[in-house]
């Protein structure tokens, strides 16, 4: 009995081990092995321009990165923020009616906000070229109303690249608000209704609330990927709206030095690091909950 | 009152849980998101690998699979190589970029690896760094390419490849500018021109032709360039796009806001420019008073291939003048064959009319106006794409 018994605790301790295996292989393999060879990529130096880096310990590389990309650096993050800040503006009410007056159509609704990304993701982004074109109606009625200037154009300005990070990564933010609203239990709402409560108090003290790791992981699909895309600043901005995904790009694919471009990825995931612990430990106080 | 606050607090609690758990999915996906740029080892491994090894050289089925920029090849010239050569052709339009294609390239051939491929197609100053820095691509088969005796002597000799053992050019264009006279208001002449059009300009990404047209414009000697002719250049360009004047660079696809109007003009290639002109006759290309730069892609094998051979009968293929203008009379570039001219004009038809286009057929006059951008040593060449990144603000 008592063997047994030990065998069944053995079998115990070990069972979370065994569940956790093939995760813990998938971060080795994919997770932990790229930090290291990147890791040790950003610490290499390189005999000449197209000669394989060596790896010597070139702290250089970091500082490099750091004093020579601020500006870029700095652009990435504020762009990624009005991105995160404009998607939770616009994703919040959407979410909301969705999962509180969606009703029958909610399956419907959600798969409206899905579908159009079901198109290639550079095919969306070009196409905002032409809406945004200055040939294009977007820009003649704004000219018309005298919103814009008659040179003025939307093309190739922060305003483009902003826009086009916030219709990219809209669905990020939809889709995780959607989740944490839909389990909210409606009855709840009633009750705040049954104590008098308004319906913004009830929205204010009870749906809020309750939605903030809705909104906490939308914000950071959304954070994360718009802070290092290229794409949009590529073909939306000019040479004064670049991310430090278009420093990455050139390092990598024009001047082929991929130290200073794994140094620079460093840095940025060691400021997206602490952007992100920051945001968690702000949003997981019990006050703001 | 004490009832609403056990409710808080159970909500609080629950959602606190739910935010743990998810936040540690989050910020592990997180770090994985920042881990994306996977070393070019892990990349290595990713590369397709559809050439065909093993059925090397003659005997068998004979195979060749080849690289090559898109619109520069026509259907019937494939068909027409099979028929003739027995050689099947794998023909993939994967050249987007110079820059593009080297990185996807390297991390196999640096190790010398196959990278699937009998031959490549790249620019003048990539086929240098290939034949010259990083030495990756092998001598023709001189026995299976004796067309070569067809090259325009222009090109018979340049600084990169004096004796063309490594290199065969494949096809010549010429950047200059496009303009759309509708906005411009006006025919335009010289490179002040250019900057002084009101509405939206942009330069193309391409250092060598951006670069190059604004140095001919100050009457510099782009043959043989040095960093203190560019620098000038360089300055003017980086004014130009911090206060507005140019609204940014552009790859290939400035052909896409060209053709809808949305540029007013912009530094360009000379194919593009024609095609659009087509559906727009309002577009006009401009060779500037100062000269324009004249460029020429290279058909080369890598040094990994097994079938130097068979890639050597590929290119000598569209070294026949009847096969060239079968060709050219499709992409409308410059080719690189004597003879062209006569027999585009036995083909009749559309193909004549192309005979009379210097774009197209040049004349000894139109050439003169042209200059090759000259070789960059490893170190100058690094010092040009820093700057140019700096400028136009990737760097």
């Amino acid at each position: 009995m008592l063997e047994r018994d030990d065998q069944g605790r053995k079998v115990a301790q070990r069972a979370p081990w065994l569940l956790l295996g093939p995760g813990l292989l998938f971060l080795a393999v994919f997770f932990f092995f790229p930090l290291y060879t990147l890791g040790q990529m950003a610490l290499s130096s390189r005999p000449s321009r197209f000669a394989n880096p060596v790896f010597s310990w070139e702290w250089s590389n970091f500082n490099n990165a750091f004093s020579q990309y601020g500006s870029q650096f700095v652009r990435s993050f504020l762009y990624a923020a009005l991105t995160t800040l404009l998607a939770l503006v616009i994703a919040y009410p959407l979410a909301y009616v969705i999962a509180f007056r969606g009703g029958r159509f909610k399956n419907l609704l959600l798969g409206l906000v899905i579908v159009p990304f079901f198109t290639n993701f550079l095919i969306r982004t070009l196409a905002w070229k032409t809406i945004l074109g200055d040939q294009g109606t977007v820009v003649g009625v704004l000219r018309d109303i005298g919103i814009l200037g008659a040179n003025d154009t939307l093309l190739r300005t922060p305003f483009a690249v902003i826009g086009g990070l916030t219709y990219n990564f809209l669905p990020f933010m939809v889709l995780p608000l959607y989740v944490a609203l839909e389990k909210i239990d409606p009855r709840l709402i009633d009750a705040a209704r049954d104590l008098y409560s308004n319906t913004w108090r009830a929205f204010r003290t009870i749906v809020f609330p309750m939605s903030l790791p809705g909104v906490f992981a939308g914000s950071l699909l959304v954070f994360i990927p718009a802070a290092g895309d290229f794409v949009n600043a590529y073909y939306l901005g000019n040479a004064q709206t670049s991310m430090i995904g278009n420093v990455v790009q050139n390092q990598f694919l024009v001047q082929s030095n991929y130290p200073v471009a794994a140094a620079l990825s460093f840095v940025f995931m060691a400021i997206v690091m602490v952007v992100v612990i920051t945001y968690a430990r702000i949003l997981g106080t019990e006050d703001l909950a | 009152m004490t009832d609403h606050e056990a409710l808080r607090r159970a909500e609080a609690v629950r959602m606190a849980r739910q935010a743990m758990s998810r936040r540690g999915f989050l910020s592990r996906s997180a770090a994985l998101f920042g881990g994306a740029v996977v070393a070019p080892a892990v990349l290595a491994a990713c590369g397709s690998s559809s050439g065909s090894k093993g059925e090397s050289g003659s005997g068998g089925d004979k195979s060749v699979a080849i690289s090559n920029w898109t619109g520069y090849m026509s259907d019937q010239s494939k068909k027409d190589f099979t028929k003739d050569t027995g050689i099947k052709l794998t023909y993939t339009e994967d050249v987007n970029d110079n820059n593009e294609y080297f990185a996807k390239i390297r991390p196999n051939l640096s190790r010398g690896k196959s990278i699937g491929r009998d031959g490549f197609v790249l620019t003048d100053w990539m086929a240098n760094r290939m034949i010259n820095d990083v030495k990756w691509v092998s001598k023709f088969d001189a026995a299976a390419f004796p067309n070569k005796k067809n090259l325009r002597a222009a090109l018979q000799h340049p600084g990169f490849d004096p004796d063309r053992l490594y290199s065969a050019p494949w096809a010549s264009g010429v950047a200059g500018i496009a303009y759309n006279r509708a906005s411009v208001g006006k025919e335009m002449k010289t490179m002040d021109d250019f900057f002084a059009a009101s509405g939206t300009k942009t330069v193309l990404s391409e250092m060598r032709d951006t670069i190059g047209l604004m140095m001919l414009a100050d009457g510099k000697d782009i043959t043989k360039p040095t960093y203190a002719d560019a620098d000038p250049s360089f300055t003017r360009l980086e004014k130009a796009l911090s206060d507005g004047t140019l609204s940014g660079t552009n790859g290939n696809e400035y052909v896409n806001d060209l053709a809808a109007g949305n540029l007013a003009a912009a530094f360009a290639w000379s194919g593009d420019v024609a095609q659009i002109a087509k559906d727009n006759p309002d577009i006009k290309f401009l060779v500037p008073e100062s000269g324009a730069t004249l460029w020429s892609d290279n058909f080369m094998i890598p040094f990994t291939s097994d079938k130097a051979d068979l890639a050597s009968e590929f290119v000598n293929f569209f070294y026949d003048p009847k096969n060239a203008a079968v060709l050219t009379a499709e992409i409308q570039y410059i080719s690189p064959v004597d003879g062209v001219a006569d027999e585009l004009t036995k083909m009749g038809g559309d193909a004549a009319k192309l005979v009379d286009n210097p774009l197209v057929v040049p004349t000894d006059e139109f050439l003169a106006r042209l200059s090759i951008f000259g070789v960059l040593d490893a170190k100058a060449e690094e010092r040009f794409d820093k700057r140019f990144a700096e400028v136009t603000g990737a760097g």
